[in-house]
Formats: structure tokens, C-alpha cells, sequence
């Protein structure tokens, strides 16, 4: 079992660097597709199956498809210039990007996040009461406030999306095709 | 363990992908290369190619491509709602319906702005 | 499972990581934007292993609002993209300094 989570890992990983260093934003979307799928994979050796599948629903399956649509509305063939140019800012950024996995790493392994299972949910409860069931009693009952906001959150997503996107469409009727 | 019952999952994925990139390898191991300008040229029912392969989709695929996603994460919420229907009782019906009135705001908002037209 | 906590824990560190390198290094604004959707599903695996680590659902509960975070965050946010693409007729961000000094 172990053996497919360090697998995942290390495609996950694979992806994540390929989406830093393709040029094609096409490529890119896609290999980000691949490192969701993966993550999805390793939710399922976590236990969290309910999670898995909507990360492939909305992650790679609606959220990418956007990033596809407007790299295809807006024609970007690639990056130009080639972002990876580096200059002493650049430089500095990715010294600061070593730093910041190192404190990561550091902090995530020192002995302050040490975490024992100290809730009710185990893996044999969660599994005899099925992933989606837990999910759904403790949304609707321990969590109404944030899911009812969520849909405060959707509904302002909605007309964001409506304002931004309705005049371009009411005036990009020349580009067709 | 959860992570057991998905090994036929990871089966099927690995039998996908072995079965599609061997006879992608076999293809190209085996298959004989003798290629001309004409045979690399782009299929086009025997006219000469235009233009790049590359085009530019209409804005109206993207407005609802967005309001799809949006309402597709609505539906993430009705599974688990779904499964515990029965034990949630009125009052989990009560708080769905307030979740779906305030995203029917939404909707009725874009179909008057007219961002369901496909004109 | 019997994968260490700190493992997943540590690539999901390396996810972010390549998450910020990413928003750092690269110019053109959709990728960048990709880097940010990455970095946000690295701390959904960091919820997931503390979850599965603590046997607590706090972690997955918390997984489906990061989530409805990152949907309407992507549908906006490609959508003021498209504006500044209509507008500027670029998507490099080195281009796009207009509210710089």
C-alpha cells in the first residue's frame, strides 16, 4: 500500500515541475490535470474517497477546463518570452523559495507537529459509516454557517462572472469561430 | 481500509494505460516510416492546408463554461445531502433550500443579464 | 495506510514550494495563476494528512471550503484575465504595471 503513495507522490511531483517548466500554457494545464489526478489518488490512501472524487470533478474536471478555455480564447500558443530568463530578482526569488521548503520541511517534521490520532473519527468508524455519510451529517449539522455562506460566496461568483464576462461577449460578437 | 477497495480502480487504470501506450510503442516500433511532404501535411479532405491548427474559441463556450463551474460546485453539496436525507430530517431539507434559494438568486441574475442566450 | 504524517506533510511542503517558484519564476499570468490553484490543492493535502493523521474531519471539512474558495477564485479571476488581455492585449505580468509607480 505504501508503495502507491510514494509513487503518487513522485508523479505528483513530476507535474508540478513540469507545470513550472513548460513553455506551452496548454502543456502546462494538462500536466496540472495529471498532478490532481494524483493528489485525488493519494486522498484515497488517506481514506478521504469523498474528497477524491470532487477533486477530480471540480479540479480536473471544471476548474482546468476554464484554464483550457481561456488559454484557447486568448490564443496563448506560449510563453514569450520564456518566463525561466533569470535575473538577479528571479535569483533572489527562488533563494527565497529554498528557504521558504526549508522552513516548511523543518517545521512540518519538528517534534511541535507531532500529531497523535486524537479524534473520534477513525478509519474503521469512517469506513462503517461510508466517507460521504460523515460528510454529509457533519455539513448539515456542525458546519450549517460556513456551508450557508458558501452559497453567499457562489452567488457572488455568479454575478462577478456575469458583470466581467457579459460585455465582452455583447462586443466581441467580430471574433466568431 | 478504504484505500483496498480501490485497487480494481488502479487496475483498470493501469491495464488503460499499458494497453494504450504498448500499442503506441508497437506502432511506432513496427510501423514502416516513409514519410513525404505531401504525407505530412495535415488531413484537410485533400485541399491545401490554411491557416494554424490553433484557433480561437467564441467568448460564449467561456461565460458558460464559468456559470457551469460554478453550479457544478453547487452539486458537490447535494451528494452528501443526498446520502443522509432520511437522518437530517425537515430541518437538513430546510437548510438545502436556503442554500439553493440564495444560488437561484444567482441564476435568475444571469438569465436576465441575458448571459444564457446563446446569441 | 501506514505512510508517516511528516511524509505527507513533506510533499505537500514540496508542492507549495514548487507552488511559489512557480508565481515567482514564470511571466505569463494564466501560469501563474495554475501555480496558485496548485499551492491551494498542496494545503488540501497538508488538511487530508493531518485528518487521516488525527483521525479528526475538521481537516475534510475544511477541504470542501478551501475548494468553493478556489472555484469562484478561478471564475473570477479568469475573468478579469480576459478583461486585461481585451484592454492591454498582453498577459505578462512584467507588461502589466499599471498599478505601479
Amino acid at each position: 500500500m505504501e508503495v502507491f503513495f510514494y509513487l503518487f507522490a513522485v508523479l505528483a511531483t513530476v507535474g508540478a515541475v513540469s507545470v513550472l517548466l513548460i513553455r506551452s500554457p496548454v502543456y502546462c494545464a494538462l500536466a496540472l490535470v495529471g498532478t490532481f489526478f494524483c493528489l485525488a489518488a493519494i486522498y484515497v490512501l488517506l481514506s478521504s474517497e469523498f474528497v477524491a472524487a470532487v477533486q477530480l470533478l471540480v479540479y480536473a474536471g471544471a476548474i482546468m477546463v476554464l484554464f483550457l478555455f481561456v488559454i484557447m480564447l486568448l490564443n496563448l500558443k506560449s510563453d514569450q518570452p520564456f518566463a525561466l530568463k533569470f535575473s538577479i530578482p528571479k535569483i533572489i526569488g527562488l533563494a527565497v523559495t529554498v528557504g521558504i521548503l526549508a522552513q516548511l520541511i523543518g517545521v512540518l517534521n519538528s517534534p511541535a507537529a507531532k500529531v497523535g490520532p486524537s479524534g473520534e473519527y477513525t478509519i474503521e468508524r469512517v469506513s462503517a459509516e461510508g466517507a460521504t455519510e460523515v460528510v454529509g451529517r457533519l455539513l448539515f449539522t456542525e458546519y450549517v454557517l460556513p456551508f450557508e455562506i458558501i452559497s453567499i460566496l457562489l452567488l457572488v461568483a455568479v454575478i462577478g462572472a456575469v458583470v466581467l464576462a457579459k460585455r465582452y461577449v455583447a462586443s466581441g460578437e467580430e471574433e466568431s469561430g | 481500509m478504504i484505500a483496498e477497495q480501490y485497487l480494481p480502480v488502479l487496475m483498470l487504470i493501469g491495464l488503460a494505460l499499458g494497453l494504450g501506450g504498448m500499442f503506441t510503442l508497437l506502432a511506432i516500433m513496427l510501423g514502416p516510416k516513409r514519410p513525404t511532404d505531401v504525407k505530412r501535411m495535415p488531413f484537410e479532405s485533400g485541399m491545401p492546408t490554411e491557416g494554424s491548427g490553433f484557433r480561437r474559441y467564441h467568448v460564449r463556450f467561456y461565460l458558460v463554461a464559468m456559470i457551469f463551474l460554478i453550479f457544478d460546485v453547487e452539486v458537490i453539496f447535494l451528494y452528501p445531502w443526498a446520502v443522509q436525507f432520511r437522518n437530517l430530517g425537515l430541518f437538513g431539507f430546510g437548510e438545502l433550500m436556503v442554500f439553493l434559494a440564495v444560488l437561484v438568486l444567482g441564476l435568475v441574475y444571469a438569465w436576465k443579464k441575458g448571459a444564457l442566450e446563446w446569441e | 495506510m501506514n505512510v508517516p504524517v511528516e511524509h505527507v506533510l513533506t510533499l505537500s511542503a514540496i508542492l507549495f514550494t514548487i507552488g511559489v517558484a512557480g508565481v515567482i519564476l514564470r511571466r505569463n499570468a494564466i501560469i501563474v495563476f495554475m501555480n496558485i490553484e496548485l499551492m491551494l490543492n498542496s494545503v488540501n493535502l497538508g488538511f487530508i494528512g493531518f485528518a487521516a493523521a488525527m483521525d479528526s474531519m475538521v481537516g475534510v471539512m475544511f477541504v470542501f471550503f478551501i475548494l468553493v474558495v478556489a472555484a469562484a477564485e478561478a471564475v473570477i479571476g479568469l475573468a478579469i484575465m480576459v478583461e486585461i488581455f481585451r484592454n492591454k492585449g498582453t498577459l505578462n505580468i512584467d507588461e502589466l504595471n499599471l498599478l505601479k509607480w
